[in-house]
């Protein structure tokens, strides 16, 4: 459900088998889009990225579905001075298991978000104002639906293999559901066809922070502003879903961060001074990574976008209209692979393992793999050789 | 080729003949995946190999099949009665840790439970345990005490007995030499190496 934060970026050490610069490109479609609610919009922009090269039948193409707060830029760099790569660089190059000298891979932006592709911060052509809470419910479906729409406007045929994690996960299955011929593979990990209510609960602390922060303004805030406590708090909260204790305590520990502001400086422990300005300053290095999460990710994200995609996260149960999740994922053709991680408490292994045991139970071909980790839902983003064989190998059976 | 790999053709072949075409079958402790390719090419199966490494279970991804990693027990629960026309425990039993547990939940999963065993009554065994007063280590039992898994050894007495306690049908069986080629089919406890048996409810 996260983006990735890999290290910084060292093109000096950069393995070979990077996909070097790359430039996002918009897809518009001119054409109406109606939305799962009802709603109509007139048009929409996907933002996206590709590498490696489509063949001449379009079929050799991979789709990567991305998590929550993802973006289109997976892979490579955008200009030399970038300190980090993609989300998923590590996985995604010549060479490496999402392999570009022999599939072309592409990435975008979801309908709703907010780097580049239709969301509520875009301009409603109604109005010339942002849509804001005004755009309409976007859903799982409806993303996939537009990503369809943009896939087969540029070229892409049949997709050899779907990927993707977390909500990239919820978009893959769903692929399999909507449009069960587009492609032969479908490969989620670290996902769930219907989150649990602690999943649920956590965005809507989420959500809280966003619409009680007075300068959410019920969602018409100006561009640069809004409810930038409510987002990041959101995010810090967020994140902590993401990793795991073990993960924590080998990063942080209970280590205090080095350089405390002047006038906070004291010989003792926070908490002890008796200046409250100060006794809850940073103390702990958790905390100053938190607060750096928080603060990154607001001058990135839009908070309406945050509300709209966590709605379509815990509205999306595919299950819900057929009764069982067995007779929902009957229309799927494609051979699936299904990844979980031991320490993932968001989506942990029992909702991953739902999938397969449902698609088997339908007599499909699907297979259910388990990687021993301690890094918490975000193990899905980490470099894990037994993963990236297992990837490789799928893609190649 | 090996001794090894000549032992598995026969285990394989024999359990291959025995699996109706284009039936679903379900293999515990499937391992890489060997004998679900053979059925897949072979009797058209439609087959899912359970086993609890990773490693394995890719192996099985890598040749187009299906695979679960995780727990046998509960990876039946999921399935109704007679999901799957064929289970199989093909060397899988001796490192179940209850092993009448597992065949009656297969039996209820499965249609037939076909279970493929080393016989620990084989007479090398009984030697190595009399005279040398040590873990058997023969032609069937090839690995040291040291290197050896969790094992819960059983003779061809021992299975025929509990299937006779539990009511289970013997629908067939085929008892092997040390080499696991060869018919055995006098004194079968004694001199049988290896043990094949489908059993039913």
């Amino acid at each position: 459900m996260n983006d990735a934060e890999p290290d910084a970026f060292d093109l000096a050490t950069a393995e070979p088998g990077e996909v070097g610069i790359v430039r996002p490109q918009d897809y518009t479609s001119a054409e109406p889009f109606t939305f799962e609610c009802g709603r109509t919009i007139p048009g929409f922009t996907l933002r996206y990225e590709t590498y490696g090269r489509l063949n001449a039948a379009g079929t050799n193409a991979i789709l990567v579905c991305h998590a929550l707060s993802g973006d289109h830029h997976c892979a490579g760099i955008h200009g030399l001075t970038d300190r980090k790569p993609g989300w998923w660089n590590n996985i995604i190059g010549p060479g490496k298991a999402l392999d570009t000298n022999r599939y072309f891979v592409t990435c975008c932006n979801v309908l709703g978000g907010c780097q580049g592709s239709t969301g509520p911060s875009s301009t409603d052509p109604a109005t010339g104002q942002p849509y804001g809470v005004n755009f309409p419910i976007v859903t799982i479906r409806d993303m996939v639906r537009a990503q369809h729409r943009w896939l087969t406007a540029i070229g892409v045929t049949h997709l050899h293999a779907i990927v993707g994690g977390s909500m990239g996960g919820m978009q893959v299955l769903e692929w399999g559901l909507s449009f069960p011929d587009f492609a032969s593979r479908l490969l989620a990990m670290a996902t769930t066809a219907r989150e649990s209510a602690q999943a649920i609960a956590f965005n809507e602390v989420g959500r809280q922070a966003i619409l009680q922060d007075p300068d959410w303004a019920q969602g018409n805030y100006p561009a640069g502003g809004g409810p930038r406590v409510g987002l990041a708090i959101a995010r810090m909260m967020a994140h902590i879903t993401y990793l795991s204790d073990a993960s924590m305590d080998r990063k942080f520990g209970r280590r205090t961060v080095a350089e405390r502001p002047p006038s906070a400086t004291q010989p003792t422990a926070a908490g002890t001074t008796s200046d409250p300005d100060h006794a809850f300053d940073v103390t702990f290095e958790v905390e100053s990574y938190l607060r750096y999460q928080g603060k990154a990710f607001i001058n990135r994200f839009d908070a309406n976008s945050y509300l709209y995609i966590t709605r379509a996260l815990d509205q999306y149960d595919p299950a819900a209209a057929t009764g069982s999740l067995e007779k929902a994922v009957a229309a799927i053709t494609a051979r699936t692979l299904v990844v979980g991680f031991t320490s993932d408490w968001l989506f942990p292994p029992e909702q991953n393992r739902a999938i397969v045991t449902a698609l088997l139970r339908a007599g499909k071909n699907a297979s259910y793999a388990e990687l021993e980790t301690d890094l918490g839902h975000d193990s899905f983003l980490l470099e894990s050789p037994q993963l990236y064989d297992l990837v490789r190998d799928f893609l190649a059976s | 080729m090996s001794l090894r790999s000549n032992k598995r053709t026969v285990d394989l072949q024999v359990i291959t003949d025995w699996v109706t075409d284009g039936a679903r079958v379900l293999d515990l402790g499937c391992g890489r995946g060997v004998l679900l390719q053979e059925l897949a090419q072979q009797k058209k199966t439609q087959g899912i190999g359970v086993d609890l490494d990773i490693d394995k279970i890719g192996a099985c991804v890598r040749r187009g099949l299906a695979a679960y990693q995780g727990d046998m027990m509960s990876f039946m629960a999921e399935f109704d009665d007679n999901h799957f026309g064929h289970v199989i425990c093909s060397r899988t039993l001796e490192e179940v840790d209850s092993p009448a547990t597992v065949i009656a939940e297969a039996l209820r999963v499965g249609r037939s439970l076909t279970v493929g065993f080393a016989n620990y009554g084989y007479w090398k065994n009984r030697l190595d345990a009399l005279l040398r007063g040590r873990k058997p280590r023969n032609d069937v039992f090839n690995t040291t005490w040291g290197e050896s898994r969790p094992a819960n050894p059983l003779t061809i007495a021992d299975f025929e007995d509990f299937c006779a306690s539990h009511g289970y049908t013997i629908a067939r069986r085929v008892h092997l030499r040390g080499d696991w080629k060869t018919p055995a089919t006098r004194l079968p406890n004694l001199r049988a190496g290896y043990a094949l048996y489908e059993i039913t409810r």
